[in-house]
């Protein structure tokens, strides 16, 4: 995969392959990329998104389980259908290249290839021969999706399957799928498919193989993909959000001829939860969350809790389960368009076009604080649940958080939450100790948590602690358009599809560092040894300079 | 007009939703005035600018034979397309803009004119015009809103002497705000605080930024020293001091100009900047005195096409009833809110794009409920 141009990859004046932390350097490790010519897209229509998928050395005994998809006659009138239709499971099982004429047109298709036919079990065990195991970047630009191994230096792609007629725009990895499929897509036609990753990786072609299709053609929802989800869990079940406010859950492997019918949305302001009349029906359910985009949506990580952000700049964090709106709250003005849960499940980091990355608690029900530094939109947030609080004493209470933004001012920033100091300040000087506050109802928010099932007002800054970053880091030219906290690294990508990987630092090289880069406030708080060295000191360093931060948004005029 | 008695394009598109009372009017372009077009348009759906406009038309079309000036020029253009028999059209601004070029020789020419240059120079016309009649008319209803905005005494203010205050027009009322520019000596620390206003915000711009950032950048504090220093009253001498401008009463209609032109003395001339420079739909503002979560909404954008200052276009986006439009001088279609975007700008320079935000136009929103 040649690259066939270098102009959508100038060389990038001013970016720093490294970054500093008080913990040591983040180095830059590799840098994954694409063919720029591939790129036909209209400018700005569709943004990179980043997967990052675990395969695990597969045991050749799948389970009998994946009903093969009954391929309904109806398939084949659908223009997105007929890609598939030269799928045929020959190709699939075709070993070691030997299918190196694997021109997908759909004369060639001997076998009568049923549509998305040859899913699941009866391909994995012969597929799971190969040897495919490994972490694989799955990324999204113009009307391809991309697959990179994420542990190598080859900046191009393993994989390229292109979609014609409509852009890939999200897509979502289950490493628990109990059978093949395990990537789901999310097209800019509304259109979904899931696939096996393993099988993808096997195929030559350029074509999706052996695909699942959902809502086709849009024919139950015809906006936008604009976030996918595995249900933790879940059995195989996805939810997928469009950017008309609707989030639909869909059983994988279920075949989705069946017309849903679903209620038409009286009041387009309110949730509405509705399951489809029919047993048939593939949407089973259709959450209406809000008018305008879902932006995007997150689990919790034990799956109880969903939270969605959308246009509407409103953060809601759904009881998955019971169907039920458990608590939520708007931006400080704007859109929202990006959510991510703590590990313990007890925040939620939001940020969006208020330039904010603002912390939400799920015991106080409100925000508890936001962070002040990016010069436009947060596009991307993640809590580092790699990272080890400095002054954990291992009971499994966090104290102290390290998480990560990326925005549109295409830097990447990082920092630590100390969740006592908010609280103290929060909770024991809701006034900032200032008379001069306590008119209007801006007060209120530190008197009382608000009741369960209700949306919070936009929080009014003088109210909010203000966080600063421990690390501004410019990473790309483009505006980025995500983040993803690896154990050994911090993956980013831009909106472009450009990606790079950044080495958490070393424990034996911090010390070089701190003596050969000049000196500088981070260098003289990384000390001795490592990961320890940025404990106690540098991080009350930390800790106090966010207490000054807090202090001056209570004493600002 | 091809027009005729078929239902026009934008009428299907919009078909039962057509909000009622409205008109969408494109405007004839008389050779290189797309940039008073795109403006007009922004201004017309500004609403309380278009209901105080239309007005005073009713107010006035019985006075007789009044002389004709901009004023009179724009209430006739804007009651035209008000009360147009139909919904959708095409209306031809000539005596508005031969007005406009009568007036001021700047835009007599057929060169490519400024848009923002253009608009200010409409807003101060109109207001002088609307005191002058003011003026004449002694019991119109007062500025009363003057007296409510005063300071709580947290800065010290230079005394701006017993100075009468100008007429509060409606033009003032909806555009005007207040800036206030604090210096603190940093010698006995005394602050100084001197107040001007506006009627547009003009705000330097960085690659890759967002509005919410260059308009906090324009309320930063700057150190004034060496060659620059600051003449403190009670130092009585040059002293260094630090400089902050604030908004210290945000204006109903905030208009934020950004400064896509620049000039560039290596090259001698002026140079478009395409920086990325994305613009909230909402918005509040960090750098105000007071009320700093009083929350705008983006309702008109012109925006500049073309990659350098001396030719290219002028068009408008503008919102009206929850739906984008798209003003493109004869020419008005329906656009998706999520195309306001590809109006950012380029991330990179030598972008194929040149479709950049040039003026918002943001409205408060808490005047509303």
């Amino acid at each position: 995969m040649a690259s066939p141009s270098s102009s959508m990859n100038p060389p990038s004046p001013g970016l720093k392959t490294y970054f500093k932390t008080p913990e040591g350097r983040y180095k830059l490790q590799y840098e994954k990329t694409h063919p720029a010519g591939l790129l036909h897209y209209s400018h700005g229509k569709s943004v990179s998104q980043l997967t990052i998928a675990h395969l695990e050395e597969k045991q050749a005994s799948q389970g009998p389980s994946a009903p093969s998809p009954p391929s309904s006659s109806s398939v084949v009138k659908s223009a997105a259908a007929r890609l598939f239709v030269g799928v045929n499971g020959s190709k699939t099982f075709s070993h070691g290249g030997t299918n190196g004429g694997s021109k997908l047109a759909s004369g060639t298709n001997k076998f009568g290839g049923t549509f998305g036919a040859s899913t699941g079990s009866s391909s994995s065990p012969a597929v799971a021969n190969y040897d495919v195991k490994g972490a694989y970047l799955v990324f999204n630009a113009g009307d391809t999706l991309f697959i990179s191994d994420l542990n190598s230096q080859d900046k191009d792609p393993i994989k390229a399957i292109h979609f014609s007629g409509s852009n890939p725009l999200c897509h979502a990895f289950d490493s628990e799928a109990k059978d093949g499929h395990d990537l789901l897509i999310g097209l800019q036609s509304g259109d979904i498919y899931t696939v096996s990753l393993r099988q993808q990786l096997h195929d030559l072609g350029k074509r999706l193989v052996g695909a699942q299709h959902y809502n086709k053609d849009g024919a139950i929802n015809n906006s936008r993909c604009s976030c996918v989800a595995w249900v933790p869990d879940g059995n195989g079940i996805f939810i997928v959000a469009h950017a008309d406010g609707n989030l639909y859950v869909y059983e994988k492997n279920k075949d989705g001829a069946a017309d849903p019918s679903f209620p038409v949305i009286k009041d387009p302001t309110q949730v509405t939860v509705a399951h489809a009349r029919s047993s048939k029906s593939n949407p089973i359910i259709r959450w209406h969350i809000c008018q305008g985009s879902i932006n995007s949506m997150s689990f919790s990580a034990d799956g109880v809790y969903l939270a969605t952000v959308g246009r509407d700049g409103y953060l809601r964090v759904f009881e998955y389960s019971k169907e039920k709106l458990f608590c939520g709250g708007k931006s400080y003005y704007g859109a929202l368009l990006c959510c991510a849960w703590s590990p313990d499940g007890k925040y939620i980091l939001i940020g969006g076009e208020d330039d904010l990355v603002q912390i939400w608690s799920m015991e106080d029900r409100k925000i508890v604080a936001w962070g002040e530094g990016h010069n436009s939109w947060v596009s991307g947030v993640a809590f580092d649940s790699y990272w080890l609080a400095p002054s954990s004493d291992g009971s499994g209470e966090y104290s102290m958080y390290r998480f990560g933004s990326v925005g549109q001012d295409t830097q990447l920033l990082l920092w630590d939450l100390e969740i006592d100091e908010i609280a103290v300040t929060a909770r024991y000087h809701p006034h900032g100790g200032s008379p001069t506050y306590s008119r209007g109802s801006t007060s209120a928010h530190w008197e009382s948590v608000p009741p369960v099932g209700t949306l919070q007002p936009p929080p009014s800054m003088r109210d909010v602690p203000k966080l600063s970053p421990l690390a501004v880091h410019r990473v790309h030219v483009e505006p980025l358009s995500g983040l993803i906290f690896t154990k050994e690294s911090i993956v980013t990508i831009c909106r472009d599809g450009h990606i790079k990987i950044w080495a958490r630092p070393r424990a034996d090289d911090d010390n070089s560092d701190a003596n050969s880069e000049a000196g500088g406030i981070v260098a003289a708080h990384a000390s001795k040894d490592g990961r320890h060295a940025a404990a106690a000191p540098s991080a009350r360093a930390n800790g106090s300079g966010f207490k000054q931060q807090t202090a001056s948004a209570f004493a600002r005029n | 007009m091809v027009m005729g008695a078929t239902v026009s394009k934008l009428e299907k598109a919009l078909g039962e939703q057509f909000p009622e009372g409205e008109r969408y009017f494109g405007l004839e372009n008389f050779g290189n005035t797309c940039y008073c077009n795109s403006v007009l348009q922004a201004l017309y759906f500004c609403i309380p600018f278009r209901e105080q406009l239309l007005e005073y038309y009713s107010n006035n079309k019985n006075v007789g034979e009044a002389e004709e000036n901009l004023l009179t020029c724009l209430a006739d253009l804007f009651n035209q397309i008000n009360s147009s028999k139909k919904k959708t059209g095409v209306i031809a601004p000539k005596r508005f803009v031969q007005r406009v070029k009568k007036q001021n020789e700047l835009f007599r020419s057929y060169m490519h004119q400024d848009a923002h240059e253009f608009l200010n120079f409409l807003l101060n016309e109109l207001a002088e015009i609307l005191e002058k009649e003011g003026n004449d008319v002694k019991d119109s209803p007062g500025p009363s809103s003057q007296t409510e905005m005063n300071v709580n005494g947290t800065v010290h203010l230079q005394d701006n002497g017993p100075k009468k205050e100008p007429l509060l027009t409606w033009i003032h009322k909806s555009f005007q705000g207040i800036l206030t520019n604090e210096t603190k000596c940093l010698r006995c620390e005394t602050v100084t605080a001197r107040d001007e206003t506006f009627l547009d915000l003009s705000i330097d711009i960085e690659q890759n930024s967002s509005i919410t950032s260059c308009l906090k950048n324009f309320s930063s504090t700057e150190t004034l020293n060496a060659e620059d220093k600051f003449f403190c009253d009670k130092c009585c001498s040059l002293q260094e001091a630090q400089k902050r401008m604030k908004i210290k009463k945000p204006p109903s209609i905030l208009v934020i100009h950004l400064k896509r032109f620049k000039y560039i003395e290596q090259l001698g001339r002026y140079k478009k900047l395409s920086y990325r420079v994305v613009f909230p739909l909402e918005l509040k503002l960090s750098n105000t005195v007071e009320n700093a979560d009083s929350e705008y909404s983006l309702f008109a954008v012109v925006v500049h096409v073309g990659s350098g200052p001396n030719h290219g276009h002028y068009i408008s986006l503008v919102k009206s009833h929850n739906h984008w439009l798209f003003f493109d001088d004869e020419n008005v279609e329906m656009m998706d809110e999520s195309n306001v975007q590809t109006f950012f700008g380029s991330a990179q320079e030598y972008s194929s794009n040149t479709d950049h935000g040039y003026i918002l136009f943001y409205e408060n929103l808490d005047g509303r409920n």
